[in-house]
This record gives structure tokens, C-alpha cells and sequence, in this order.
């Protein structure tokens, strides 16, 4: 028996296809799908081998109750679980009030299980306080987006028209390894004459199959844009009747960049003016012009300001609505998209309805059944929520769904010390991850083969995970979790656990909103190979391109906004000298929760990566140990020596314990993105 | 830039006993670049006083060190503007062009413009810039005060726009007199334009206030060869009328030479502006004297920023050290408790293929030098390093490297034993070996060089090992390990690219 379905990895959520082979078989067998457009076939790594963690040894197939005073877990039965949980949310609840009690999602989780678990807090908790681990991933681009074109979907057009395009600049992806597959459409469009530019501090496989590669300060990828956007005026290639008939707020934008003249831009950037005016000419000698941004431009405390440096970049050029141009953000969880649309965001109902519209809150509650009045306001951001656990006015109790923060948030010491505090934790997992090993109750959860849902990858493309096998005895679905949950509190209106009955309801309740998924159903993803949202009736037939007329703001212009460089929040310094920046590698995952566990794919552990000349200065070679430490904390490593980096900069992949201890937690004033990408770090020999 | 406004800072009280004014008002004389900067951060920081600007130039703001990218064409007028006027009066800010302050009264406190009206002040700022120096050279300045008519400043827009106006159709051939960073940018700007250029530089090299002798000679080469000829060592002393109207007039040399020019242009320095504070009785030696809160110790009411400023001995004379004065006054003045101590400037010669850039004070600064010299190629890389710092370099010719040695230089980064001579020499590339079997050839998949050598073809070493079955991108290394031609070649290398724009600055 095979079933069509998609990778449980990233968002490019490449199509695969998984037989189960049958009796005594405890893997699936991960097989091509050629058909689908986002990848035709292609997987890296971690596509082949997702298929390993089915079955695995450390799979949870029961649920753990941790004794405090012994700090001992041991398996009870699910209603015992379930009881326990309910019964102390609702002493909690009725003590300190329902903001004590908050919801932490994650950009992994099925479109289903993101709507659930909004209603969920909202309803039968009744608490404002959840968001999810999105925050962390595209927020910067998302409130960019939103600002700029009044809507944020990751790209306006499908992947595939990258091959089209003229130039396409990257500016801080390295998607040749974080989502491979995405890197043979880059390989098309340079076949067509296209050209490639990667913008990274790190000279990444990426930039290998690049025409011209920047390697700027970590931090400074808003002052190269206000540089990019200076040269672009001063050589008069303006799209005046473009910024003239669809776009308002130019002047100020204008007359701000005449201050980033190219030789300030190289004492900020490290760029030189000949490699800016490179860039600059590139950009302005062609018409099909797409500039994608990932999380090396947008996870800083100025990311979201970032992006919109570059949109005005583009928007000045003419690009965005044109066709093969403009620009778009590569999102980085495998539902990144649909997970911010319908409701873990402290401050979003279903649908890209903000919580503090009024009609939103109307039509959003008629469809639940409940009271608009009765729906709570916007709460805390993620990091913001995190840092409140435990203190006399935060909450007390915190449900984990899809996400191992003590691995993934930043500054994560002080984020462990919260959840310490906490009265109650609940984490659900498929393994005992570290957070999962930090909580009091321990719920052991379906994984993507064993369920059905929807996922929206980073094109706006809804695409359908269908169950290709049974889970486990003793495994339940988050979408149990919350119903068995939501019953024993007594919500006032029942949560179904039926995947394709939520669609529905989800479709409902986003019908009209900017996310609008009202006409898509389960059996329309399958035959059309995922439909692209806005898709307001079953007639419709989806929306891969957006911006071709108007733009999604009350006027249909799109917005300069004036953005100005900060900097990073925590400069180098005498004792702190050079940049950390973080990021990841081909054959792991996020956190690693699962890609951690997959036998074949390498687990090397952390490493520090560094140009010889830095790993001269301290006296290491490849492979010697190194201590690398930053206010927060420190971690020894391997070196690995490389002439591909910044002298000035180090570089450590986060997938293990320890690394997010280095990174600061400064927040984006619009995003509250936290400065995952730039912190100031000592390194020296171990 | 966020500094938080504090009312109850002492720097916020109106000062001289008025404790009853509600807003300070404060007035900021010149609308130059350390100007426009000061009232931006002033806007930023949400400063609660009621702010004046005046400014002699009739223009709104513009970006003065653009001047000769407009000059040379790769800048339109248009683009260097700073600031609209509309900008200053959506933030509340009053803006007075085109009038000049004749006296500045301290016992009233106000300003007496030429038009007779006064402004007063609770606090004032001195943004008055450097007026340019005019050599000694006899005819340049006629009977009524006024330049000969073929001699052109180059310090505001107007002068930018004056000269633009007689090129190229009236001016043939131009003499650049001065060789420092204005003049060269200047001589190139000309040159571009297709005006026969020669500069004219009373020192032994161009630059000689920048860079050594070896560099400035290197580069007087380079110009040279740019087909701009550099005199240097020479005085012009006499400018002699052509007989006929229209014709060129002659530049007369101190070595005997006789230039013949259309026009002539002075880039021979600036001194600071310091009149209306002398005569207001303020402390001033070259520039008006400050403090470490940018306050003139005769006044603290007083204020001088940018190149009219003198700070701890230094006048600058560069847009980065005026512009960190106004970023450091501007928070004081809303609320933020910070000292001005001084800045690191870089300063970089724009001009289309001439490539300087100097560092803090390559010629003086006390230090171990670590040069690297090749007068063939034109180039010349100079740092001078102090217990590990890079405290100042030069480099010109070869700005590879300037992003490095710019951010090695800004943060003070203590660099290892070799790391200053390293800096200086091309990254080598690492010479190509035969894949050892061990090596990973397909990062997608984990396939290793040894394992797709020991498939057939391509095709196999797909089904077994789905080695370039992920981004791809490996394919052609397969091919090859298995023995077959690659599916497709790799693209030729491409031209060094052609820069698009035929000028740049």
C-alpha cells in the first residue's frame, strides 16, 4: 500500500510517497512522487530517511506523570493523565484566572491542529496567552509583509517561477542545505540565463552555485539595502509611473537613502563600494528581478525592518506584481505559512483576522458558537510569554504542542529557569525531548505518517498529509489531546477530532479573512496538486499569484515605509570581539527532536566554524577543541576551520543543547523575532 | 538613536533662571550635514524643545559629499537631497533658508539675522561648517572682492551647479587647484566629463595629508596614467588673462610652468567657520573650542558640531566625526547622559577608478607599520598597528581587503602575531587533489566519493546510493566519479562583469 503524502520536515514540504511495505515492516519506505511541482521527486536527506522514526525505540506510547518530590516518571493511563492535567488547569484557572493558564504551538503542527488549538485557548481555556514557535521563524518577513502589501503569504508566486526570473538574489537563505530540493529550481534559472546572488556572512553551498556572492557584518543586511536602494535612485533607475500609480510614502524613503551613500554602506556593511555597485547594477539591469528573504536577514531584533529595506528596494524597481519578479520570503517550518494563519498567535484568529478587529471577533465566534464578547484580546509574544512563566503576574501552567523550547528558544537558560517555575507543564511530544523531560506530565502524541491534515507551504500552497499507517498503541492525536481536554473543563462547545471535519469548520472561520481558505476541501488538494490560497469558494480557483493588479491594503497601494539601520543590539566589544551567528545543516532538523534520532543521518554535535585567520589568532586548528561564551553562557566544540566564513564572525548550527545559551534574546519592536543571528562572542582555545 | 527623553535631566531645564519658559527653544545655525543629522536625532528622540534651523544656502538639505558624484555624473542633483522642507514642518521643526546670522547676542540670548530680525535662544548650536581657503595667488580675487569668473569653488550646491553649467561646451581644460581628497575627486569628476584636467599641489605627493609619500606617488601615477597630470611641489602664483575675450587664461607656476585652463577650480582646503563666535566671545583657536558634552566652555548654553568645532585639539573637516557630535549632543539634549570622546574616521576617495581609502592618520599615528608596496600594479596597503589594533591604515589601489581592515579597525579588534601582514596578501585557493573515497560527494544524500565510484553509471549510483537526487547540485562530480560525461557542462566562467553605468562614484 502506498500514500501520497509530504516530508515532516521544512516548508518547502516536498511530495513523497511512502509504501508500507507490510507485515513485520516497522519503517515506512520513503519513494519518489515526481509529480508534485515543488520538488518533482527530489528529497535530501532527511526526506529518505523520515520514514525511521516510526517505530523508533524512544517512540513514547505512554503517557508520564513526573513526581515532583522524586522527580521520577511513571507511566498512568490516558484518562488518568487527562484528568490530572484538566483537573489542574481548572484549580489554577479558578484561582489566579484563566491568563494563568497558556498554549505554546509550534510551526510544525497541522493546519487543523493550529486552528484547534487557538479555539482551544480561547474557548475552553478562555485565556489570551498563546502563541507558538513561528515567532521565531518568519515573524519578521510575516509583519513586513503585512505592512508593506497588506497581506503576508511567504511568496507571492510559486517556487517554480524562480526558474524564470532574470536575477534572483537570496539574501540570508542557504536553502541548498536547509531545504535541498528547492536549489534544483535556482540550477534551472541559471540554465535560462538567469543570474544568482547570495547574500550570507557565510560563503554557504549555496553561494556556490551563485554568480555573485556579499558577504556582509552580520546585522548590517538593512544598511546594504538602504545602500542597493540609494545606488538605484542615484543611477535613475526608478520605476516612477510603477511608484507613482501603485505605491504611497516613496518621498521620505527617497530623500532618507540619499544619506546611505556607498562609502558609509562599506564602513557599515564590509562590503566594498565596487562589490555594492556590482549588486546595484545586477539589480537594475533587468526586469525580472526576485529577491527572497530567509532567516539570515529577518532573525534579528531590527528583521523586520530588514525586510521592508528590501521590499522598498524592490517596490522602487517596479518588481512586485510583475511577473517572475518581486519579493518573497522562504519560510522555514514545514507549516510556517498555515500555522500563523488560523489562530496560535497571541494577537490572529483563523483566517489572518487580527483579534482586536471587532467584526473579526464576530464572524470568528458565530462560527464556534460562542459569544464575541466572551473571546479574550491579544497576549504575550512567544518570547515575551516565556520570560512571564511563573512570575507573579504571568501564567502558571504552559501546554506544549510541537515545539522543544529549551533547545530552540533564545538565551535558553533563562527560558529553562521559567519553565521551572511553572505549577504545571504539560509537552506533547513523540519523544522525551528536553523540554518533554522538564515536565510534569508527559503526553505522547501522533507523528505526521500516522495522521491525517493539512499543512500551507512557503508558496500559499494548502497540500494534504494523508495517514499512511496506524500510530502506535498508546499514541493519540493532539486533536484527542485537546477534545479530551476541552471536555473536561467543561468547554462550552465540543471539539471535534475528525482532521477533514475541522477543515471545514477551519474553512468557515477564515471565509472572508485575508487567508481565505473557504473553498478548498481535502479532495480538491488531491486532484489539483494543493491549492493556493486566498480560495474563497469552491469555483475559485486558487491564487498562486498575488499582487498582479492590486495590493492587499485599503487603498490596493503598497507601502514604503522609512526604516532605519540600528544596528545589532549587542555589538562587539574588546572583551566580546567577534559575531556569533547560528543557523543549520543539512542532515538535521530544528531542535533535532527527530532528525536526532534518525540512525542515518549523521549527529556530529555542534561545531564552531571559523576563518583561519580568527583560528590563527587563538592559536586552534580544524578539529581542536574551542570554548565559545557571550554573556549568557558558553559552549566548547570543535573548531571547523574554514576560508568560507568572515574572519570577524563564528558560526555554530543550533540543532543541540547548549547552543541557544550563546544567543541573545533582544526582541523586533514589530515581530518580537528575538536576535537569533547576531550576538557578540569570545572564542579561545579549550 | 533611542535614547528616552527625560524631562528631569538637568540638560532639559531652560537655562539662565527663565524656569517659567515651557519649551527650551533651542537654534541651530547651518543646515549642512552635521546639521541635518543633529535635528534627525533630535526627532528620534523625541526632544520637547521647539527647534529653529537657519541655514544660508536657499536649498533644503542635501547630502554635500555627493558633490562631485554630481559633478561626475553618476548622482543626479535630485538624488543627494537629504531632507524636504515638508519633513521639518510635519516634525514641528522651523526651518529658515536662504539668511545668514550676523551676531550671535549671548547677554539676551538671540541671534540677529541679516534682515535685522532677532531669534532668541535658550540653547544654541553652531553647525556653521568650513569656509574655503583661497590660495594666495594674485588675480584670483578682483578689485570688488569677488572671484575671477573662471574660478570656481567647490564647496556648496550652487558652486556644483555653476560649474556643471559651463561644462563641457565652454571648458576644455581645467585646473584642479589642490591635490587632497576634494581636489583628486574633483580632477577625476572633470575628467570624466571629458575635460582635460591637471592638478596643481603646493606639497611633495598628493594627499600628503593622508597618506606617505611612496602611497601619494603611487597614486599621482595612477592619475597620470588616468591621463590627469599631477604637479606637484608647485605653487600656482598668478592667474594672466588671455588677450581676447573667451580664451583660456594662464595658471602661473611657481616652477616656471604656465597652465592654460577654461576654468579653474579651488579645492584647497577649509578652515573652520568661527566668526559669529568670536565675535560672540566664545573660546576658539583653529575651531570653535568644545567640551566633551560638545558645550563651549565660555558658554554651556553654546554648542558647536562638525567641521566648525574643535574637540580635544582636532578640527576634522569629515562627515563621520560630525555627524557622531550630532548623534551624542542630540541625545544629551534628550535626556541620554553620554560624552562625546572623540571619533575613528574613515575617509574614502570617490572617484571612478582611483581606490584610497584612509584610516584614523596613517602618517602620524605612533605605531609598528606593516606595509605591502607594488608601485607596478599601483598599489600601496599601509596599516599601523599597536598592541595587536590596527590604529590607522592607508590603501590605495588595492581595496580588496577594506571591509575587513574597516571593521578590524572600528571595534579595536586585537588581531593576532600574523593576522596585519595576512590581511595585506591574497586568500590563496587551496590546490585541487583527487577525491579521496572517504570524501562526501553528495551532502543531500551522505554519498560518499568511494561509493558512487564503485557504481557503473550515473543511473546506478541514483538507485543505490540517491546521490544527486536532493538540490542537485552534484551531479556533474558524479558523472565523472562514474566515468560518464557530465549531462551538462558547467557554465562558462563569466566575465569579470562590466559595470552597467558608464561612470560611477
Amino acid at each position: 500500500m502506498t500514500t501520497k503524502t509530504h516530508c515532516p520536515y521544512c516548508s518547502l514540504q516536498c511530495g513523497m510517497t511512502l509504501a508500507n511495505t507490510g507485515a513485520g515492516r516497522r519503517t515506512l519506505e520513503v519513494q519518489p512522487w515526481a509529480e508534485f511541482p515543488v520538488n518533482q521527486g527530489a528529497l535530501c536527506r532527511k526526506g529518505w530517511t523520515s520514514g525511521g522514526l516510526t517505530g523508533h525505540r524512544e517512540r513514547l506510547t505512554t503517557p508520564l506523570l513526573r513526581d515532583r518530590a522524586t522527580g521520577e516518571f511513571r507511566s498512568v493511563g490516558w484518562d488518568d493523565a487527562l484528568d490530572v492535567v484538566a483537573g489542574t488547569l481548572a484549580a489554577i484557572r479558578e484561582e489566579h484566572g484563566a491568563d494563568a493558564l497558556a498554549v505554546f504551538g509550534g510551526g510544525g503542527l497541522t493546519n487543523e491542529k493550529s486552528y484547534q488549538l487557538g479555539k482551544f485557548a480561547r474557548v475552553a481555556l478562555g485565556t489570551s496567552q498563546i502563541d507558538y514557535n513561528g515567532r521565531w521563524c518568519m515573524s519578521s518577513a510575516a509583519s513586513a509583509a503585512n505592512r508593506a502589501f497588506g497581506v503576508d503569504r511567504g511568496l507571492p508566486f510559486p517556487l517554480a517561477d524562480v526558474e524564470q526570473a532574470e536575477v534572483v538574489v537570496l539574501v540570508g537563505s542557504n536553502l541548498a542545505e536547509t531545504m535541498p530540493p528547492a536549489a534544483r529550481h535556482l540550477d534551472r534559472c541559471r540554465e535560462n540565463g538567469g543570474e544568482v546572488v547570495v547574500i550570507d556572512p557565510r560563503r554557504t553551498s549555496t553561494a556556490d552555485r551563485a554568480d555573485l556572492v556579499v558577504q556582509p557584518v552580520p546585522g548590517t543586511d538593512l544598511a546594504l539595502a538602504l545602500g542597493v536602494l540609494h545606488l538605484v535612485i542615484s543611477g535613475g533607475h526608478v520605476d516612477e509611473s510603477y511608484v507613482a500609480e501603485r505605491t504611497s510614502g516613496w518621498e521620505a524613503v527617497r530623500d532618507h537613502v540619499a544619506a546611505w551613500w556607498p562609502e558609509r554602506v562599506e564602513r557599515v556593511t564590509g562590503i566594498s563600494v565596487p562589490e555594492l555597485h556590482a549588486l546595484a547594477d545586477l539589480m537594475t539591469s533587468h526586469r525580472r528581478v526576485m529577491v527572497l528573504t530567509a532567516r539570515g536577514a529577518e532573525q534579528h531584533a531590527q528583521g523586520s525592518d530588514t525586510v521592508l529595506a528590501w521590499i522598498n528596494v524592490c517596490l522602487a524597481l517596479g518588481l512586485p506584481g510583475r511577473e517572475h519578479a518581486g519579493w518573497g520570503c522562504l519560510t522555514g517550518q514545514g507549516n510556517g505559512q498555515g500555522g500563523r494563519e488560523h489562530g496560535q498567535k497571541s494577537d490572529q484568529l483563523p483566517g489572518y483576522r487580527m483579534i482586536d478587529d471587532p467584526a473579526a471577533r464576530q464572524h470568528v465566534a458565530g462560527v464556534w458558537g460562542v459569544e464575541a464578547d466572551s473571546l479574550p484580546g491579544k497576549g504575550r509574544s512567544a518570547y515575551e510569554l516565556l520570560e512571564a512563566l511563573g512570575t507573579p503576574e504571568g501564567p502558571k501552567a504552559l501546554l506544549v504542542h510541537g515545539s522543544n523550547i529549551v533547545v530552540s528558544a533564545p538565551n535558553a537558560t533563562h527560558v529553562a529557569e521559567r519553565l521551572e517555575a511553572l505549577d504545571l507543564l504539560v509537552v506533547c511530544d513523540l519523544v522525551l525531548s528536553e523540554t518533554a523531560a522538564m515536565a510534569d506530565v508527559v503526553l505522547p502524541v501522533t507523528q505526521w505518517a500516522e495522521e491525517t491534515g493539512t499543512m500551507t507551504n512557503l508558496e500559499g500552497r494548502v497540500i494534504l498529509r494523508r495517514q499512511a499507517r496506524r500510530a502506535p498503541s498508546g499514541v493519540r492525536s493532539d486533536l484527542d489531546v485537546i477534545a479530551g481536554l476541552a471536555e473536561r473543563l467543561g468547554s462550552p462547545v465540543p471539539f471535534s477530532t475528525d482532521p477533514e471535519t475541522i477543515f471545514a469548520e477551519l474553512g468557515r472561520a477564515s471565509s472572508g479573512g485575508k487567508a481565505d481558505y473557504a473553498g478548498i476541501t481535502y479532495e480538491r488538494i488531491e486532484t489539483e496538486l494543493g491549492v493556493f490560497w486566498p480560495c474563497p469558494t469552491p469555483e475559485h480557483p486558487g491564487t498562486p499569484r498575488l499582487f498582479a493588479d492590486a495590493f492587499a491594503t485599503s487603498d490596493g497601494r503598497a507601502r514604503f515605509l522609512d526604516v532605519e539601520h540600528r544596528g545589532p543590539a549587542e555589538p562587539c566589544d574588546g572583551e566580546f570581539p567577534v559575531h556569533l551567528t547560528t543557523g543549520r545543516v543539512l542532515a538535521q532538523y530544528q531542535s533535532g527532536a527527530q532528525t536526532r534520532r534518525i540512525r542515518e543521518l549523521p549527529d556530529g554535535g555542534a561545531f564552531i566554524e571559523m576563518h583561519p585567520l580568527l583560528a590563527a589568532r587563538i592559536g586552534v586548528a580544524d578539529g581542536m577543541r574551542v570554548t565559545i561564551s557571550t554573556r549568557r553562557g558558553e559552549l566548547t566544540a570543535p573548531a571547523r576551520v574554514a576560508t568560507t566564513i568572515r574572519p570577524d564572525t563564528v558560526f555554530v548550527p543550533f540543532h543541540w543543547l547548549g547552543v541557544n545559551r550563546l544567543t541573545h534574546d533582544a526582541l523586533d519592536p514589530a515581530s518580537r523575532m528575538p536576535e537569533f543571528k547576531v550576538c557578540a562572542a569570545r572564542v579561545e582555545a579549550a | 538613536m533611542n535614547a528616552m527623553c527625560d524631562p528631569s535631566n538637568d540638560d532639559m531645564r531652560p537655562l539662565g533662571g527663565r524656569s517659567a519658559t515651557p519649551r527650551e527653544r533651542l537654534v541651530v545655525v547651518g543646515h549642512g550635514m552635521a546639521a541635518t543629522r543633529f535635528v534627525e536625532q533630535l526627532v528620534a528622540g523625541g526632544y520637547p524643545g521647539h527647534v529653529t534651523v537657519i541655514g544660508e544656502e536657499p536649498v533644503p538639505a542635501y547630502n554635500r559629499i555627493l558633490l562631485s558624484a554630481v559633478l561626475e555624473g553618476t548622482h543626479d542633483a535630485s538624488a543627494i537631497r537629504l531632507r524636504s522642507p515638508e519633513w521639518y514642518a510635519e516634525h514641528g521643526v522651523e526651518l529658515r533658508l536662504g539668511t545668514r546670522v550676523l551676531t550671535v547676542d549671548r547677554e539676551h540670548g538671540d541671534v540677529m539675522l541679516v534682515d535685522g530680525t532677532c531669534v532668541p535662544f535658550d540653547r544654541l548650536v553652531l553647525a556653521t561648517g568650513a569656509i574655503p581657503t583661497l590660495p594666495p595667488i594674485r588675480g584670483l580675487v578682483r578689485p570688488d572682492g569677488s572671484l575671477h569668473p573662471r574660478v570656481h569653488a567647490f564647496r556648496s550646491l550652487a558652486d556644483c551647479e555653476r560649474l556643471l553649467a559651463v561644462l563641457p561646451v565652454d571648458a576644455a581644460r581645467a585646473v584642479v587647484i589642490g591635490g587632497g581628497l576634494l581636489g583628486l575627486q574633483v580632477a577625476r569628476a572633470l575628467s570624466v566629463r571629458g575635460v582635460a584636467t591637471e592638478v596643481v599641489e603646493g606639497g611633495d605627493t598628493v594627499l600628503s595629508r593622508q597618506v606617505t609619500p611612496a602611497a601619494g606617488t603611487i597614486l599621482a601615477r595612477s592619475l597620470t596614467q588616468l591621463g590627469t597630470t599631477v604637479y606637484t611641489g608647485a605653487r600656482a602664483t598668478k592667474l594672466i588673462d588671455h588677450p581676447e575675450e573667451g580664451g583660456p587664461i594662464g595658471v602661473q607656476l611657481d616652477n616656471g610652468f604656465v597652465l592654460d585652463a577654461d576654468l579653474i577650480v579651488l579645492t584647497a582646503g577649509g578652515r573652520p567657520s568661527v566668526a559669529l563666535a568670536r565675535g560672540a566671545g566664545l573660546q576658539v583657536r583653529r575651531g570653535i573650542v568644545v567640551d566633551e558634552h560638545l558645550a563651549s566652555p565660555t558658554d554651556p548654553r553654546i554648542h558647536a558640531i562638525g567641521d566648525c568645532a574643535q574637540h580635544a585639539g582636532q578640527v576634522t573637516g569629515f562627515v563621520p566625526p560630525a555627524w557622531e557630535q550630532a548623534v551624542v549632543l542630540a541625545q544629551r539634549l534628550c535626556g541620554a547622559d553620554l560624552d562625546y570622546r572623540g571619533s575613528r574616521n574613515v575617509a574614502r576617495l570617490r572617484a571612478t577608478d582611483l581606490e584610497v581609502a584612509v584610516l584614523g592618520d596613517p602618517v602620524a599615528e605612533p605605531g609598528e607599520i606593516v606595509e605591502v608596496s607594488n608601485p607596478v600594479a599601483g598599489k600601496h596597503s599601509r596599516l599601523v598597528v599597536r598592541d595587536g589594533v590596527i590604529v590607522a591604515a592607508a590603501l590605495v589601489g588595492d581595496l580588496s581587503r577594506v571591509g575587513l581592515i574597516t571593521q578590524a579597525y572600528d571595534r579595536g579588534t586585537v588581531l593576532g602575531v600574523r593576522e596585519p601582514g595576512d590581511l595585506l596578501l591574497p586568500e590563496t585557493a587551496a590546490p585541487l587533489a583527487p577525491l579521496p573515497d572517504d570524501a562526501e560527494v553528495c551532502a543531500c544524500a551522505g554519498v560518499t566519493a568511494g561509493a558512487v565510484r564503485a557504481c557503473g553509471s550515473l543511473a546506478e549510483a541514483q538507485e543505490r546510493t540517491r546521490a544527486t537526487t536532493g538540490c542537485g547540485g552534484c551531479t556533474q562530480v558524479c558523472s565523472r566519479l562514474v566515468g560518464e560525461v557530465p549531462v551538462r557542462e558547467p557554465r562558462e566562467p563569466r566575465e569579470p562583469r562590466e559595470v552597467v553605468s558608464p561612470v560611477r562614484s
